[in-house]
């Protein structure tokens, strides 16, 4: 039986597009009405952008190897929210100081978690899950009750609002933004080194790389990234709380599995993280158009991803 | 105890690849039968499907002249097939004793492993291969702490014993110096007396010579001949293991160290000083292929990695006169040296990227940003060509390579940068014949071009053939210097054992 | 042969020794704010809302061993607690306790069933399948008991609150149950072959170690743990609340790293995580004792946490520094 190499981006895509396809025979579903599907469909990658551009980060640090992963992503997404809540205010000249803290805060958490992986061989889990709790705790320091503050008119025109074409803006963004990626991950020195490290550490370093470099880099890139998703989700909320990241990041790891990147690291790509997200987010706001109780809302959910990554998330056979 | 074992027609194939496309192969008791084939041609595949770790696609399986049917490895085992293979079955972070027994330790009668029973057989088993260590084995020893001569030898010992009545071979004797291989051919001796068979896959003649009875081609899959290995010669099996009629000679050019004197000193290394090394001095001029011999764990590795960069030292190393300080390889690599790693597996591939990403690893920073793909292919191509290397494509991953050639990729992805240094950590090691030969022709041009190379090897022939002159290393220090007359096996067997010191000619 | 007692040794042969050190530090920073800890009432006080955590600690320890990891462990918790408050209910009889209890470990047993068949036999990535599975489980708490309520006789959970038989609290007795049969099973095939698995699965393949087996069984073990900590915490709360599993299962991997567990498999022991379950709790304990205000203890206590993970790391790169 000859096996059809589909690339897993596609194939995360054509899921997509038959879950979207089914959703739409559904009672509630847009039946045959192009209009209402096309809306339904822009509002679905509007939702998996910020998923997505959380992702990111997810998928960097799962392709540099060595159980890379980022559990401090969520409350790094809130932190960052809260700042640029407060620095805006509103103010439309404060939107550019605001992006540019969330990146430089999202940085140096992603440094302090570098340094405790590369140098305190504390495993990424367990690091980025303890900085996690540290982050939640400046949060509530911060917090201290109530913040006050307010997303700039700018950002909210930006990104929730369509922009072109009718296609808000939040999606423009996202498809420049995968674009970037995949020229940072494809078409630098950087990105191959990251996929070498990924897949073997000592020989990257006897080819010449600089591994101790390209971790922390990898690291603090992913924080500033789930600081880039913070800023972008609070432009599309309007508010903040303290649990704004959090449904976030476990979806972040899933669809960067569901995408086809090897959880083990050293392949993968972001177009694949971008599809899973599609994927994951369709089906999340399937089941929540379906009318169901919570609890079995949540089973369905969890069986569903079972049956996904059972079909494309297998490894290798013990026995060939 | 079983009496003989037949492979008949044997058919494998790895997703799209066919290892096997007629493999056979017969063995009985008190006899050692060699299997011989280049990288590529399916002999650890065949050792794979004797013992049950891959399941056969066609073909047939007969002990005593009745099919049996082998569905895992444990099957093998309980019809006392015992495997060694080249690529471990050790678990680092557990024990000697506890490796050796694992599955079949012996038990109290409380449901618990008798540790006492356990460390006296133990002791037992490793009693066989005294003498032959670097440092003395013991049972409590953590695996991932012993070098991999010993590992390969504990190997062995967990296969003996399960006392099988078959025991297979597979480049057993890769990671062992000659005194190790002697011990290990006087037990193979005792085995056949005792009315064992063993299947013996290795790539050196001169073993292969000494300790088969009968031996088996392969090429490309197939068997292409079988016989008592007194009606043949090594012409003849290197005939058969390759297509073309030809016969490797590897003596370079009647140069000796005396033609070099002359040209400037490429490498001059002073007193250095590791927790291995102790004291090694030596010079190295442009243009020579110097060799550095020794048994294995003498501290060679160690040398080359901080010539390399790679690890830490104390004293001086020169490159054309400048002082260098490597801090890592990434600065060797910039001032023109470069390394070819002992284990390709581990640290000279990324074995599920492509042929490309690992021919230009080291190099994609000379491509700009964005990455020019098309320029960085063309010249992986080049290279490739020069090598003569057999790929299906740039974008294959490097794991659908056979050995020969996946080494040639680590040594091309340093080619592309025309090295002046070539440092080359046992560069032959499990690599066929015909491959063999090419490099040998490789390294004996890039000299000629003026560059120089400082390489290890384990085999003796090599290390002749191809130095100029040899640096014998024991005990972490360079003991003996051998070159023009003086450069031949007794000479170099003794010196690896440490009886002689100095230069000689 | 002499044996070199210093701080490598130590390390490396009793990977326990280093989680033992910082338990004590914790416990005396302890005795300072609380000085009438050790007292019995408070000691039992301490130690029955610590057991939960150990109980699910130690399963998640055997899971990392064999080279995965559970992040569904707290919805198996969940699940056994509305199991147990809803089926019994506060005017339950105790046979009819002892029912549930056993249907509650069978159906823990089941859970870590499932979990081990996706992983080991579909050979899927245990971080995902066990996200996956922690929605069936919660989502099936929920269903059971969508809203908090129901719970246990009176009786039966004080029993469980105050026992101390000989004047040592009920805890102390299953952690030494708990290292009893640890010493016992590290010492069998089965306990060999763990540290094989989990050490290089491939080797242990080739050397005819029942690998897929085991990992399986490491769940099973897993989901058994969840289900007895499920247990002893509906006993300490008396109630029903499908969210109540919800901080076990990320609690349960730090306490087993802190306990020494090297997190791909191979290292470790029983005693690690139950000492980093207690050294977790205490030093949550402390954080309540200390006079911190109420918005900077979640800060405090995750940093108290990092830089517990921290502490072997940054002693071994200063040790290196020096040589």
């Amino acid at each position: 039986m000859k096996k059809i190499r589909i690339s897993p981006p596609v194939a995360a895509l054509i899921l997509a597009i038959i879950l979207f396809v089914l959703s739409g025979l559904l009672p509630n579903g847009y039946g045959s009405d192009l209009a209402v599907a096309k809306a339904q469909a822009v509002n679905i990658v509007r939702l998996a952008v910020f998923l997505g551009v959380i992702a990111a980060g997810q998928t960097l640090v799962i392709i540099s190897g060595s159980e890379g992963i980022d559990l401090s992503a969520g409350s790094v997404v809130t932190l960052t929210a809260i700042l640029t809540y407060v620095i805006v205010s509103g103010q439309n000249e404060k939107v550019l100081l605001a992006l540019l803290v969330s990146l430089a805060v999202g940085a140096v958490i992603g440094l302090v978690n570098g340094v405790g992986i590369t140098f305190l061989k504390i495993s990424p889990f367990v690091m980025t899950l303890g900085m996690s709790g540290v982050v939640t705790g400046t949060i509530i320091v911060i917090n201290h009750g109530n913040v006050s503050g307010k997303v700039a008119p700018i950002m909210t025109k930006l990104i929730a609002r369509p922009l072109v074409l009718g296609i808000p803006g939040a999606i423009i963004i996202w498809l420049v933004f995968g674009f970037l990626m995949w020229l940072f991950l494809e078409r630098t020195t950087f990105g191959k080194n990251l996929f070498a490290i990924g897949v073997n550490r000592v020989t990257s370093k006897l080819s010449g790389v600089n591994v101790i470099g390209t971790n922390l880099a990898t690291y603090s890139l992913a924080g500033a990234l789930a600081g880039f998703g913070g800023f972008l989700v609070v432009g599309n909320t309007g508010v903040v709380f303290i649990a704004l990241g959090q449904p976030f990041l476990f979806p972040s790891i899933a669809a960067v599995a569901v995408g086809g990147t090897l959880l083990s690291g050293g392949k993968g790509s972001y177009w694949g993280t971008m599809a899973g997200a599609i994927v994951l987010t369709l089906i999340t706001s399937l089941l929540t158009t379906m009318q169901m109780p919570d609890s079995v809302r949540r089973m369905v959910l969890g069986g569903t991803l079972l049956v996904l990554i059972s079909i494309y998330g297998r490894q290798e056979a013990l026995r060939q | 105890m079983a009496e003989s074992l037949s492979a008949v027609n044997i058919v494998k194939r790895y997703g799209g690849v066919v290892a096997l496309s007629d493999g056979n192969l017969d063995v009985k008791t008190g006899e050692v039968v060699a299997l011989i084939g280049a990288n590529g041609s399916g002999k650890s595949t065949m050792s794979k499907v004797i013992n049950g770790v891959v399941v056969l696609d066609g073909g047939q399986l007969l002990l005593d002249q009745s099919p049996v049917h082998l569905s895992s490895p444990l099957a093998a085992k309980k019809l006392g097939i015992a495997t060694v293979f080249q690529e471990l079955s050790l678990i680092p972070q557990m024990t000697v004793s506890e490796n050796i027994w694992l599955t079949r330790e012996p038990m109290t009668n409380w449901g618990t492993v008798s540790a006492k029973q356990v460390r006296e057989k133990t002791k037992e088993l490793l009693s066989l291969f005294e003498g032959t260590f670097k440092t003395a084995l013991k049972p409590d020893d953590v695996v991932a702490s012993l070098p991999p001569d010993e590992k390969q030898i504990i190997e062995i010992l967990k296969a003996m014993s399960l006392d099988p009545w078959l025991m297979i071979l597979d480049e057993a004797t890769a990671s062992l110096d000659s005194r190790q291989v002697q011990r290990l051919f006087e037990l193979v001796q005792n085995w056949k007396d005792q009315g064992k068979a063993v299947i013996f896959v290795s790539h050196r003649m001169e073993e292969i010579f000494r300790i088969a009875d009968r031996y088996s081609v392969l090429r490309n899959g197939k068997t292409v001949g079988e016989g008592k290995m007194s009606d043949v010669t090594e012409k003849k099996l290197v005939e058969l293991m390759i297509e073309k009629e030809s016969i490797f000679e590897y003596a370079r050019m009647e140069l000796t160290a005396a033609d070099f004197v002359d040209k400037p000193v490429c490498l001059e290394v002073k007193n250095i000083q590791t927790s291995t090394l102790d004291d090694v001095s030596f010079k190295v001029h442009e243009g020579e292929i110097v060799g550095i011999g020794g048994l294995r764990g003498q501290g060679q590795r160690d040398l080359l990695l901080s010539i390399f960069g790679d690890s830490r030292y104390q004293g001086s190393v020169r490159l054309y006169g400048e002082e260098t300080n490597f801090r890592h390889p990434r600065k060797a690599m910039k001032k023109g040296i470069a390394l070819v790693p002992g284990d390709r597996a581990r640290e000279g591939l990324l074995y599920i990227r492509s042929i490309l990403e690992n021919l230009q690893l080291p190099s994609w920073s000379r491509y700009g940003f964005p990455l020019k793909v098309g320029r960085a292919k063309r010249d992986a191509k080049t290279v490739g060509q020069s090598l003569n290397l057999v790929m299906a494509g740039l974008k294959e991953p490097v794991s659908s390579l056979s050995g020969g050639n996946a080494q040639k990729v680590v040594i091309g992805k340093w080619l592309m940068r025309k090295p002046t240094l070539f440092l080359l950590d046992d560069p032959t090691k499990g690599v066929d014949v015909g491959t063999k030969a090419e490099f040998y022709a490789l390294l004996t041009q890039l000299c000629e071009e003026g560059r120089t190379i400082l390489f290890y090897s384990s085999d003796e022939e090599e290390l002749i053939g191809l130095s100029d002159r040899v640096l014998v290393m024991f005990d972490g220090q360079i003991r003996t210097e051998l070159r023009g007359e003086a450069l031949n096996k007794e000479n170099l067997i003794a010196a690896s054992l440490g009886a002689t010191n100095g230069v000689a000619q | 042969m002499k044996k070199r007692w210093n701080w490598d040794f130590l390390m490396s042969r009793y990977p326990a020794f280093f989680p033992l050190l910082l338990l004590a530090v914790v416990i005396v920073l302890n005795l300072v704010l609380q000085p009438n800890m050790f007292d019995l009432e408070t000691l039992n006080g301490n130690m029955r809302v610590f057991l939960p955590l150990i109980l699910v600690s130690v399963g998640q320890a055997v899971v990392l061993l064999g080279g995965g990891i559970d992040i569904s462990v707290g919805g198996i918790v969940s699940i056994v607690n509305t199991i147990l408050a809803t089926r019994v209910g506060l005017e339950g009889s105790p046979e009819l306790m002892w029912r549930y209890v056993i249907i509650s470990i069978v159906v823990g047993l089941l859970a870590g069933a499932i979990n081990g068949f996706f992983i080991a036999f579909l050979r899927l990535q245990p971080i995902i399948t066990t996200y996956a599975t922690s929605f069936l489980y919660f989502g099936l708490a929920l269903f059971i008991l969508p809203n908090p309520g129901g719970g246990i006789p009176a009786d039966i959970a004080s029993l469980y609150r105050t026992s101390a038989p000989l004047g040592i609290p009920l805890a102390f007795y299953v952690i030494a149950l708990l290292l009893l049969i640890w010493i016992f099973v590290s010492s069998t095939r089965y306990g060999k072959y763990l540290f094989a698995v989990g050490g290089k699965p491939e080797a242990a393949y080739e050397t005819a170690v029942p690998v897929t087996w085991m990992q399986f069984s490491t769940y099973v073990v897993a989901g058994f743990m969840s289900a007895l900590a499920g247990i002893a915490l509906t006993m300490l709360s008396g109630s029903g609340n499908a969210e109540i599993g919800e901080s076990m299962t990320l609690n349960s991997i730090t306490a087993a790293v802190i306990g020494g567990n090297a997190f791909s498999g191979g290292l470790g022991g029983v005693a690690g995580p139950i000492m980093g379950a207690l050294t977790l709790s205490f030093i949550q304990n402390i954080i309540s004792f200390a006079d911190i205000d109420t918005w900077w203890e979640t800060l405090v206590k995750a940093s108290i946490i990092v830089a517990a993970l921290a502490a072997p790391g940054t002693i071994d790169l200063f040790r290196r520094r020096r040589s």
